[in-house]
């Protein structure tokens, strides 16, 4: 069943490029760097980033390399005609136009259902080297086992150099966490047998890309459970990819979430905007099926939960949510029919499979039952037959259809006193949300020069995010306030010079401002030129605003057992 | 072949069973039978599937996860009328250690390979074997080469599929979910072959 695999466990023989990085990595001196490591590699880097968020300056150098590095449809032509490698192996510092970094593709059915980008590609190929983000996933012998781009079994020299760099590392009784080559982060994350690495130039910080790649850890052990790691221990030179067979689009589409799903960041989950009495009809249905050995029972629609209650004293961590949504929304089986799966909640328990049953009750919304019963199939199906009954009875998939297209927060309806709006709207109707008229700062964002805004609350483990306004309608732009929101993120919680309650900082593209509490944590974009005052002000009014809608934007209550 | 009807798994509530839970009112010549689905990923289970109970054939094929649940009724000409349900597992390798799960107090099993792809074949003998060994016993087991409409890239010969079908007592067919052809039948010979009710 092993797909060819040249190289043998140790001392692989590597390609020329990848011994002169060894040499590079070993000439840093790795033994004497431990605790200098860390900060000397950023500090090198001149993003200044670190720096300048301890100093809570707004300085407009700190992230000008971010934006020309985040153009995925750079027209870059110097890149794309270069095909000599440089000394780090890439061609192309900041990517090229080749790259789709997390871009939805064209036709995301036809690509993912193979579920591989280009697996023409391997490391000799020059588009392959131009990537912007890699994911790789390797056996601790360097066998491949997942990788972004290209085909796993073309990489195993790839691999094998990999797994070199981190047992060299490991060997001077060290662990590896990145390498600096130029304007690429090499970052590494060790799960026992496991290896994930990442390789990118998109300018995202250590954190961040190492948070990354512990979500695909988790995706990983959502589909196969840590009990995979004995496989290993039986056998070191065992094929691990096979086992993951059809599963690239689910890794795939983490990937793309790494760009758009704050959730991936925040950790965090999000709910459908519903009016409370919908939400209590959902909430009390589902409570109804709890109590009859159900682990789980959730309501979602797309990434967004409308409900759900799990069995005394079983908690769902917003990790396992988002994992659990994912893998769901990426396998096209799943809205065919009804479906039972063995699954794990890494965060519940990462050595144990639950068993899911999966249904959509239509293209958005979905309900899934977890247990611990492998032949709990037609118990849940009856379960299943009586919420849907409950919903259509109390209208609650219509509400839900409905708030998909209506109940999205917007920053031009921010009112202007909120508390006094909210008394005037009674929050029982859903509609309230988006009722308010549109005023005529549509065109160039809310009030106060505010484009954008995620607030999350601490004590929930849930945020709730403005839709996007006029001024950052594409896609790019969207990914690129997500990457500066994921950088403000890391810098707010940057163990070494934080934590930080407040960071106000202007660039060429916006004023961002973000706002810790013990309840809450507020990030918010504005454009370039807005007034710091006014902005401050700005987000007083936001956390106003979603106090006042907490009962419709929350899964808020005693409903919910475990929260 | 009587015998499985009376072979109830209990461990999948009970309602494989043919004949044992039939409502008072229903007619005694109405049959439920347990259907499942096995064979190498890729070769078009769920593509037979959706063919047979929704008529649709969608050529951007998706990877079923665990294991999909569908059930579809059918009429015969001797106004027999059965009710399959029907058990599409997954192809992947992962998911082999559950198929006990959805073949164990089934009434029939059909046994997919693709007929461009040896490998597919052998995979089929494996299954055919698991569930001789395993399957409840008087289990109506069909052998289907499907894809028959890729035929200039054929590597698996009828004659091949058809005489491992008859040594090893199953019925044998080839479809192509993609063109409909010969799926009704496939499942009209299984309905035909089911045991009946012995007494009513």
């Amino acid at each position: 069943m092993d797909p060819p695999n040249p190289n043998p466990n140790d001392a692989p023989s590597l390609p020329a490029e990848s011994a002169a990085r060894l040499a590079a990595l070993s000439l840093c001196g790795t033994r004497d760097l431990p605790p200098d490591f860390h900060t000397a590699e950023i500090l090198d880097d001149d993003e200044g980033y670190l720096t300048s968020a301890s100093r809570g300056g707004s300085s407009t150098s700190a992230w000008k390399e971010a934006p020309e590095g985040l153009h995925d449809d750079d027209k870059d032509g110097d890149d794309v005609s270069q095909p000599s490698p440089r000394s780090s192996g890439y061609a192309g510092e900041r990517g090229s136009s080749l790259d789709d970094d997390a871009d939805p593709d064209p036709d995301p059915d036809q690509d993912w259902a193979r579920g591989k980008k280009h697996p023409h590609e391997d490391d000799a190929s020059s588009s392959w080297r131009k990537r912007k983000k890699h994911f790789f996933i390797l056996s601790n012998s360097g066998k491949p086992i997942y990788s972004r781009y290209g085909d796993e079994h073309k990489l195993a020299g790839f691999s094998a150099t990999l797994q070199a760099i981190i047992s060299f590392v490991e060997n001077s009784g060290d662990h590896i966490k990145f390498v600096r080559a130029g304007k690429h982060q090499i970052v590494f994350l060790v799960k026992g047998p496991i290896y994930l690495v990442c390789i990118s130039c998109t300018e995202e910080s250590y954190e961040g890309l190492r948070g990354q790649l512990e979500l695909m850890y988790g995706q990983l052990l959502l589909i196969l459970t840590k009990s995979v790691n004995k496989c290993f221990e039986k056998n070191p030179r065992f094929d691990m990819a096979t086992l993951l067979g059809g599963t690239d689009a689910v890794f795939l589409s983490l990937i793309h979430a790494f760009s758009w799903n704050p959730a991936t960041f925040l950790h965090a989950y999000t709910c459908l905007p519903l009016a409370q009495s919908t939400r209590q009809a959902a909430s009390a249905v589902l409570q109804d099926i709890a109590d009859s050995g159900v682990l789980f029972a959730l309501l979602m629609c797309e990434h967004k939960v409308i409900s759900l209650v799990g069995a005394q004293k079983a908690t769902l961590h917003p990790d396992d949510i988002l994992l659990l949504a994912n893998f769901i929304l990426s396998s096209g089986s799943f809205r065919t029919s009804e479906s039972f799966v063995p699954i794990c909640l890494p965060r519940y328990n990462p050595m144990a499979y639950l068993h899911a049953y999966v249904h959509f009750f239509d293209e958005h919304t979905y309900v899934t039952l977890l247990t611990t019963r492998s032949d709990a199939f037609y118990d849940l199906k009856d379960s299943r037959a009586h919420i849907q009954n409950a919903l259509l009875k109390s209208n609650v998939l219509i509400e839900v259809q409905r708030s998909l297209h209506e109940n999205a927060l917007r920053v031009e309806d921010l009112p202007t006193n909120p508390s006094s709006q909210s008394a005037s709207h009674p929050p029982e109707s859903s509609q309230d949300i988006s009722s308010q008229s549109l005023s005529s700062e549509m065109a160039i964002g809310g009030p106060g020069g505010l484009w954008h805004f995620i607030y999350k609350s601490i004590y929930l483990d849930q945020f709730v995010s403005s839709e996007f306004p006029s001024p950052i309608s594409n896609k790019k732009q969207k990914k690129g306030l997500y990457k500066a929101y994921q950088k403000l993120y890391a810098s707010m919680h940057d163990k070494a010079t934080g934590p930080h309650k407040t960071q106000f900082r202007r660039d060429e593209d916006y004023v961002l401002f973000c706002w810790i509490t013990q309840d809450f944590e507020l990030y918010a974009a504005f454009n370039p030129l807005a007034d710091k005052t006014q902005a401050i002000k700005m987000c007083n009014r936001v956390c106003q605003w979603v106090r006042d809608l907490e009962n419709e934007i929350f899964v808020y209550g005693e409903s919910t057992l475990s929260w | 072949m009587g015998c499985s009807s009376s072979v109830p798994a209990r461990n999948t509530g009970g309602l494989n069973t043919i004949s044992n839970d039939s409502s008072p009112d229903a007619s005694s010549k109405d049959l439920r039978a347990k259907l499942v689905l096995l064979g190498d990923s890729g070769v078009g289970k769920s593509c037979i599937v959706l063919r047979f109970v929704r008529g649709q054939f969608d050529p951007t094929s998706k990877v079923t996860v665990g294991a999909s649940f569908l059930s579809q009724t059918l009429a015969l000409e001797d106004s027999t009328i059965v009710k399959f349900e029907i058990w599409d597992t997954a192809g992947q390798e992962r998911y082999a250690a559950l198929a006990p799960l959805y073949y164990r107090g089934a009434a029939a099993a059909i046994v997919v390979y693709d007929i461009t792809s040896p490998e597919s074949f052998s995979k089929a003998q494996y299954w055919v074997k698991e569930l001789q060994k395993h399957g409840s016993p008087g289990i109506v087991m069909v052998l289907v080469g499907n894809k028959a409409d890729l035929h200039d890239n054929r590597s698996v010969s009828s004659q091949d599929a058809q005489d491992y079908a008859e040594k090893n007592n199953m019925f044998f067919i080839e479809t192509s979910a993609k063109t409909a052809d010969n799926i009704n039948q496939l499942f009209e010979e299984i309905a035909k072959r089911l045991p009946r009710p012995t007494a009513s």
